[in-house]
């Protein structure tokens, strides 16, 4: 479209005010549901909400398409579970650290796979996600293999554990809104497009890309943590490449590189998941099925059709009729 | 002291000598022109100025600061920019919104760039196509812009590689105004091209190669007139 | 001898390994993309030659052409639907169509274990072996007879394979197409059905291998999970896009693990490969044999 509604900062605009409008709508759904298994269920809808946000980031709005988000929520959430199994570290010590460790894992990992694209990346990532799964798995006396390590709680209260988490998903939006919104984010969108390109404008691309892997995966880090705080039980399963898949059949199915697909695609893809367990497992059949024909027909995913932009380009004759 | 200087660069790549031992430099205001067939080793020589590319031997000089070892953001911080043949622009933001990355990645403020911009789309008469996704603009539309990118901040000197490769003649027009037009305020260019009209018109002074070597320099009638540039594009029978 | 016997059922294990990342080499080789639903047509050959073997009550020896066969025709669809968009100017993807590939195989991987474990159940299936003797030896090396008679398959295959590739009319084709597109079509060959053929023979030789280690294996829905990562680690080692790269860095890496299952740590022995797929194409991306060119 050749309005200036297609402008970056009016896109992202309508976009924030969407996603914040998802948020107040959950925000009031505990008035309406009190059964605690329910309210489970839409926390951790919120978590993997949390997970779509910052593969998006690096995927959506930077361009690298890694296949490691849920190995980082594992390795958050080991990080919090091992400093209190092993130091009796408490959660105010251990979740931050889970933030800063995943942060620099992914700030390390992104410098050192910089020069790679598409399907190099994708293995790379894929590989390191795998490693780190199996060397967990296989720690027995550090980590307790399969079996998990207990995570203390912090706090009893299920509406508590939901306000919480819906705090943070608020506060994350927030942050990426502002970023988005910045020269940062905008450098993001022109690495995503032609990092070549983009050296030669002058954007530090090094920079920038290891800002981007090290936030994202911070921001995975911080939601594992947190999710075994809720669920008091951390696994190696929170890494499986199951769950990266679901992670990136959410983004694309909700719309990716905007800040409302990802939220929508997680409430959509989990909610109704449940929903349709109950009919008959089907589920992961039916949103594989929809990850492929989105990404085939619909690259922009739901959000992009609420807002009619089209996955097919018009030429630019249209536009200027259009806009005459 | 000249702005941007080359000392006897070279580069192989396998056995070949893609450039080879090669100097020349360029004014401060002055518009170069750098020609010669293809093969010649003109891009190779561009790729290493603007540091996409290692020299084997030589160096770069540029403002009297020696350049060979820096990377293209470093150079671009320090006003070399470059356009490519295949045009560059950034396809799923809109026309407007790569002037204002091009604007702030040189370090203008966000306001700054706004206001810049809305000078150069004008200039570059695509006040009608400022909000597409810069995918969807024609090619020479597409050519414009990166013009419009590059000199959002006027670089102290731009390097040009073939930007009138399979452009419209109007187009081309147009672009070869927007190059007088900043001539004239002073800003410095090496042109890399194939177009012999443009270039005689452009350029007062040419650099050619053949084979990766120097073969030629000076005013650009002269250079084009001269026995060995003309065997170099046309072999060696056809001298009468 | 302990180190003759890992040798030679390291090299067994390796012709299964080649078998698979052969086919994702080609599809490399002439796309550029990575197919994450390889490890599927794997599971698809092997969940064919089982069921057509009990439910048709057919005997083995025509359950595994056929395994083969609906190999082929998988790998042909998948093609026919959803590679098209990466040649054929779709513009939508246009600058990302590594990333396209990336999704649409990722979920169509998902979509054929969680079908299959709908259809089938999630539980492993029992297949028929093609031959009655199990296990005997030869000098000091242990050997299963259904192992043995598999790699003899697999070793034909290759053979044959590699004599398709270098000698017959088709064999160039898919060469010239791998090596320049644009300029095979301009030489009248047509991209698109060389295209088809290579996947189509990619899903065959997956599926084959897959059928073959079936009354080995006991496949169950994500049994293509593990030999796909393998494949994965093949393919980059021998280097993104070469056949013979793949061929000799399967059998390289079946003798490696091999050896340091028992030599090293049995439990770390995937994880081996994994690391030394970060490190090759961190520091020596175009593999054993392949071309350089591992950015956009």
């Amino acid at each position: 479209m050749s309005t200036p509604r297609n402008l970056w900062v009016n896109r992202l605009r309508t976009d924030f005010r969407a996603a914040l409008g998802l948020l107040a709508v959950l925000a009031c759904v505990p008035f309406f549901v009190s059964s605690p298994y329910s309210l489970g269920i839409v926390i951790v809808s919120m978590y993997f909400a949390m997970l779509a946000m910052g593969w998006n980031l690096l995927a959506g709005f930077t361009g690298q398409f890694s296949l490691a988000p849920a190995a980082f929520a594992m390795l958050g959430a080991y990080t919090t579970g091992l400093l209190d199994y092993h130091w009796q570290a408490p959660l105010a010590i251990g979740l931050p650290a889970a933030v800063l460790g995943t942060a620099l894992v992914g700030w390390a990992l992104g410098r050192l796979i910089l020069r790679l694209r598409g399907p190099y990346l994708a293995l790379t990532t894929l590989s390191f996600a795998e490693i780190a799964r199996v060397v967990i798995s296989n720690s027995h006396e550090f980590t307790r293999g399969d079996q998990g390590l207990n995570v203390p709680t912090l706090m009893q209260s299920r509406v508590g554990y939901y306000y919480l988490f819906l705090a943070v998903l608020a506060l994350m939006l927030v942050g990426l809104y502002l970023l988005m919104r910045s020269k940062v984010g905008r450098f993001w969108l022109a690495i995503r497009d032609d990092s070549i390109g983009a050296e030669t404008r002058g954007i530090d691309v090094v920079r920038y890309k290891t800002l981007a892997f090290g936030l994202s995966c911070a921001i995975c880090g911080f939601a594992g943590a947190l999710y075994g705080t809720f669920s008091q039980l951390v696994s190696p399963e929170l890494g499986l490449l199951l769950q990266t898949g679901l992670v990136i059949s959410m983004v694309v199915i909700g719309g990716i590189g905007t800040l409302t697909g990802p939220i929508l695609g997680a409430l959509l893809v989990y909610l109704s998941s449940e929903w349709l367990r109950e009919i008959g497992g089907i589920q992961l059949i039916v949103f594989s099925a929809l990850v492929i024909i989105f990404a085939r027909f619909f690259r922009t995913g739901l959000w992009g059709l609420m807002t009619h932009w089209r996955p097919r380009p018009k030429s630019a004759a249209d536009a200027a009729k259009e806009s005459a | 002291m000249s702005l941007l200087m080359t000392k006897n660069l070279s580069k192989h790549f396998g056995g070949v000598s893609a450039v080879d031992d090669v100097s020349f430099a360029v004014e401060e205001g002055q518009i170069l022109g750098l020609i010669g067939p293809n093969g010649s080793g003109k891009t190779t020589v561009l790729n290493m100025l603007s540091g996409f590319l290692q020299p084997d031997a030589g160096e770069v000089v540029f403002a009297e600061e020696n350049v060979t070892r820096l990377t293209t953001v470093e150079l671009a911080r320090r006003g070399l920019l470059r356009m490519f043949q295949m045009t560059r622009v950034f396809e799923r933001i809109s026309t407007l919104d790569n002037m204002l990355v091009a604007g702030m990645a040189m370090g203008l403020t966000e306001k700054e760039t706004g206001e810049r911009a809305q000078v150069l789309i004008e200039e570059l008469a695509m006040t009608h196509v400022q909000y597409l996704d810069a995918g969807q603009l024609s090619g020479g539309q597409r050519k414009l812009l990166e013009f419009g990118m590059c000199f959002i901040k006027p670089p102290r000197i731009a390097l040009l590689d073939e930007p009138f490769a399979a452009v419209h003649p109007v187009m081309r027009e147009a672009m070869a105004n927007f190059i007088r037009r900043r001539h004239a305020m002073g800003q410095t260019f090496l042109l890399v091209s194939h177009d012999m009209p443009i270039v005689v018109e452009l350029c007062q002074r040419s650099v050619c190669m053949n084979a990766g070597k120097v073969i030629a320099v000076g005013p650009t009638r002269s250079v084009l007139e001269s026995t060995p540039v003309i065997e170099a594009y046309l072999g060696s029978s056809s001298h009468v | 001898m302990l180190a003759l016997d890992l040798l030679v059922n390291g090299l067994i294990i390796g012709l299964f390994y080649a078998l698979m990342a052969v086919g994702l080499a080609m599809i490399f080789g002439v796309l550029k993309v990575v197919n994450f639903a390889h490890g599927e047509f794997y599971m698809v050959g092997a969940y064919a030659y089982v069921l057509i073997s009990l439910k048709l009550g057919v005997s083995p020896w025509i359950a595994l052409p056929a395994a083969a066969a609906a190999g082929a025709a998988i790998g042909w669809l998948v093609e026919r639907t959803l590679m098209r968009p990466l040649y054929s100017g779709y513009a939508s993807w246009s600058i990302m169509k590594d990333e396209y590939a990336v999704v649409v195989t990722f979920g169509l991987s998902l979509l054929l274990i969680n079908l299959v474990d709908k259809i089938v159940g999630p539980y492993p299936i029992r297949g028929p072996e093609l031959i009655e003797t199990t296990r005997f030896s030869i000098g000091p090396i242990m050997l299963n007879g259904q192992k043995l008679i598999a790699a003899g398959i697999s070793l034909a295959l290759l053979t044959g394979l590699a004599l398709f590739i270098k000698r017959s009319l088709w064999g160039r084709q898919i060469q010239a197409v791998a090596q320049n597109r644009l300029g095979a079509s301009l030489a009248g060959i047509d991209a698109t059905r060389t295209t088809s053929m290579i996947f189509a023979i990619a899903g065959l030789l997956a599926a084959l291998s897959g059928a073959l280690l079936a009354p080995v294996i006991n496949p169950s829905p994500d049994v293509g999970a593990f030999p796909a990562i393998k494949s994965y680690v093949i393919v980059v080692l021998g280097g993104m896009g070469s056949i013979w790269g793949a061929m000799i860095a399967a059998l390289l890496l079946g003798v490696f693990e091999a050896f340091f299952a028992v030599y090293v740590s049995y439990a770390y022995r995937d994880a081996f490969g994994l690391m030394l797929l970060i490190l090759v194409l961190i520091f020596r991306p175009q593999g054993l044999f392949g071309e350089k060119g591992r950015e956009v």
